[in-house]
């Protein structure tokens, strides 16, 4: 088969309570109890953070590093809709959907990091906003583009399902809603790539306020370019990774075609972004940080390797079609731009020299238990809807996941009519 | 035919003007720029503290608690007496000891809020909590819009403003000059009233700057570098210091003569004036989007005629 990506197949005849899933469940419920307990109490008890450290890992890895592989939709979705390569659609669903749970994920740790959440309403009177700060543009941004563009974009998907298993009432709604819907979807697209270009930036913009407590190695005025181009890197990494896993989990036949493409396109962003980065290092003059061999030089040749390597070895067209390599190459540009997102907020930011921070138990198992219940979601999700790429053949439409079953019948239920991955 | 392009321009204003109004602050337009080096408003007050005068007496620890009606911190002295470690959320000032490793040069120091002519706090604040009371440019705190986010603590080049961690509901706090209970009364701050020796002394900003000056002038070669700490830092400062040895020992960073907000918006305040970049951005997006939408429709209406499955947004 020449294409074996032809349509987007929901996962069939998968046992939902694996092992797997009842430890991400455990996590889960265990960071959420503990999150509620956060909200009732004050925040020194749960968080290992302080005056210096002002901003712990929900604020400085759930939400300004996660949120950069949670940029799928605008990486793929630029290249998708804004450049016109036909050929990413059919990964357009795994990044929407994956996208909206890291938002979604990290909008939690926000509310569960900021002291006085109550006072958020303000959101809505612009009269009060800020409009030289950085953090106020996050923080409008972000849940705008998580809850009303990134959840638009998840629409279709929910609406194809109940176009198939709602009631004639549903049907015929939706069958009235569809047109609707297209009419402005192409606009409202647009300001799905807008909103994340101008927060992902910002979020980069945040540590320009910082001044010299960001080590000049990281400390400069490209700072928001990169970071964006950063997100860009993680968002491919991130869907290529999980459209091989995923693929080769439930297992599925591989488009190359696709995966190539992306890890090709990944390869292009990342050496924009190692020559802007390099570039910057040379005329602020810090090429004798880079060759201090200290701490910081590392953490700058770690993160400029895990970045660099990937993107040479996927310049060649072997490389970039072995399933194998992209995993390996993904992973490592992921970590690169995870690595130099998190660094200006973490390793590199020295407010006092009296005051360290490192997260506290509970701290950390909030942090988990919001990306496990991202993982469980997800798992949820490819099953209820379609969302995996598959071949015509897998497609039964007849075939959905019910959604409201008793949860004992659920572990004896076999679904009926169709093929098993062994025929 | 014409109704359905009305129509459609509508919805293309529709979705900028939502676009728009979703993405960015409506006052960009009348918001003051940050300016290299801010200037300080005419009624701006001060205080200089020269470190050579100092006796290190923390009677203005004392006074400082009894105007703003703070706890003792005993944590440095077992429970006996007032006596904090550092500022927190119970202590807004503090006199610190330094002495130069080799116990040749010592110094007090009294640490407080600097309040910056061009505050990165009060820039950094999204929802303007803090701010810069424009008549005599001492930065304050509104719990009425406070978040509780802490940026004020990642931007403060001082290390200044503390949050109570140990609060359901914090607050952020900080020096505020006693503005309300004194300044306000026409009285000085607590601190400047209580210093016996004048180590600590309050006034106008120009009032002070021309004082420090000539007490330099007087004794030259005794202040370090022969210099007026916050006359310039940062942009300027309306906390003034005189040392004998170096600031940096102090605790007061050299943070060059530039505003820190000027250096973090300048390229922001260029590209979102009047949110011309994003609009424009927003233009050039949707243009690209929807010559790309009518392409993958036809395709798809083609591609649904000839009998294939519907298509999959």
């Amino acid at each position: 088969m020449s294409n074996p990506w032809q349509r987007l197949v929901p996962v069939y005849n998968k046992e939902t309570h694996s092992r797997s899933f009842w430890i991400f469940g455990a996590i889960t419920v265990l960071g959420f109890v503990l999150a509620g307990l956060r909200m009732v109490s004050p925040l020194g008890r749960y968080s290992g953070m302080n005056d210096a450290y002002a901003w712990g890992v929900w604020k400085i890895f759930n939400v300004m590093t996660l949120t950069a592989i949670g940029s799928g939709s605008l990486a793929v979705g630029l290249a998708a809709w804004v450049f016109g390569n036909e050929k990413l659609h059919i990964a357009m669903r795994t990044a929407l959907v994956t996208s909206f749970l890291f938002y979604f994920t990290g909008m939690m740790a926000l509310i569960v990091d900021v002291g006085r959440p109550w006072n958020f309403w303000q959101i809505i009177l612009p009269w009060r906003w800020n409009g030289h700060s950085a953090l106020l543009e996050v923080a409008v941004c972000m849940p705008a583009y998580a809850f009303l563009f990134l959840l638009f974009e998840n629409v279709p998907l929910v609406l194809e399902r109940f176009s198939y298993t709602g009631s004639d009432r549903v049907k015929g709604a939706i069958k009235r809603f569809d047109p609707v819907m297209k009419k402005v979807y192409p606009f409202v697209v647009a300001g799905a790539y807008l909103l994340p270009l101008m927060h992902q930036s910002s979020l980069g913009g945040l540590m320009l306020l910082s001044g010299p407590k960001v080590h000049p190695l990281w400390q400069s005025q490209v700072l928001p370019l990169l970071y964006v181009l950063a997100a860009c890197i993680c968002g491919f990494a991130f869907v290529n990774w999980t459209l091989l896993f995923t693929c080769y989990r439930y297992r599925r036949p591989i488009s190359i075609e696709v995966v190539s493409e992306i890890g090709s396109l990944m390869s292009w962003v990342t050496f924009a972004w190692l020559v802007i980065r390099i570039s910057d290092i040379l005329i602020r003059g810090q090429v004798h940080a880079v060759l201090a061999f200290d701490r910081y030089s590392f953490l700058f040749l770690t993160e400029t390797l895990l970045m660099a390597i990937p993107a040479i070895l996927l310049r060649f067209k072997s490389k970039r079609e072995t399933p194998r390599t992209l995993v390996t190459c993904s992973a490592l540009a992921g970590l690169g731009g995870l690595l130099y997102r998190f660094t200006p907020t973490a390793f590199a930011f020295t407010p006092a020299k009296s005051y360290s921070y490192f997260p506290t138990l509970p701290e950390v198992l909030m942090t988990i238990g919001f990306i496990s219940f991202g993982i469980l979601t997800w798992r949820i999700a490819v099953r209820y809807f379609a969302i995996l790429p598959g071949t015509n053949e897998e497609w039964h439409e007849n075939n959905w996941e019910p959604l409201f079953v008793s949860l004992r019948s659920r572990f004896h239920k076999k679904p009926q009519g169709a093929p098993t991955w062994q025929e | 035919m014409s109704a359905g392009l009305t129509r459609r321009e509508l919805l293309r204003l529709a979705c900028i003007g939502s676009a728009a109004a979703a993405v960015a602050p409506v006052e960009t337009a009348t918001a003051a720029v940050h300016s290299e080096k801010p200037q300080a408003a005419p009624g701006a007050v001060g205080m200089l503290y020269d470190a050579t005068v100092c006796t290190g007496c923390k009677a203005c620890m004392a006074a400082c608690n009894q105007v703003n009606e703070l706890p003792a911190d005993s944590a440095g002295s077992g429970g006996l007496y007032h006596a904090p470690l550092d500022l927190n959320s119970k202590t807004k000032n503090i006199i610190k000891l330094y002495q130069a490793p080799n116990a040749g040069k010592w110094s007090f120091v009294k640490r407080q809020c600097m309040h910056c002519l061009d505050p990165a706090c009060v820039s950094g604040c999204p929802f303007e909590a803090l701010s810069k009371d424009p008549e005599k440019g001492v930065v304050r705190w509104d719990g009425s819009r406070c978040i509780g986010c802490r940026y004020c603590e990642i931007a403060c080049p001082f290390q200044i403003p503390k949050f109570e961690w140990d609060k359901w509901n914090p607050r952020i706090v900080k020096c505020e000059f006693c503005i309300t209970q004194r300044l306000e009364k026409g009285e000085q701050p607590g601190c400047t009233g209580a210093c016996p020796t004048g180590a600590v002394i309050f006034g106008k900003r120009d009032a002070l700057l021309a004082e420090a000056k000539r007490r330099i002038a007087a004794s030259p070669g005794k202040y370090f570098e022969n210099r007026v700490y916050g006359e310039k830092d940062a942009g300027g400062t309306q906390v003034f210091y005189l040392a004998a040895v170096p600031f940096k020992d102090l605790g007061l960073p050299e943070l060059g003569t530039d505003s820190i907000p000027y250096y973090a918006t300048k390229v922001n305040a260029k590209l979102y004036k009047w949110l011309s970049g994003p609009l424009v951005l927003y233009g050039i997006l949707a243009l690209a989007v929807n010559r790309n939408w009518k392409h993958h429709r036809h395709e798809q209406e083609q591609h649904e005629a000839k009998g294939g499955l519907p298509e999959q947004l």
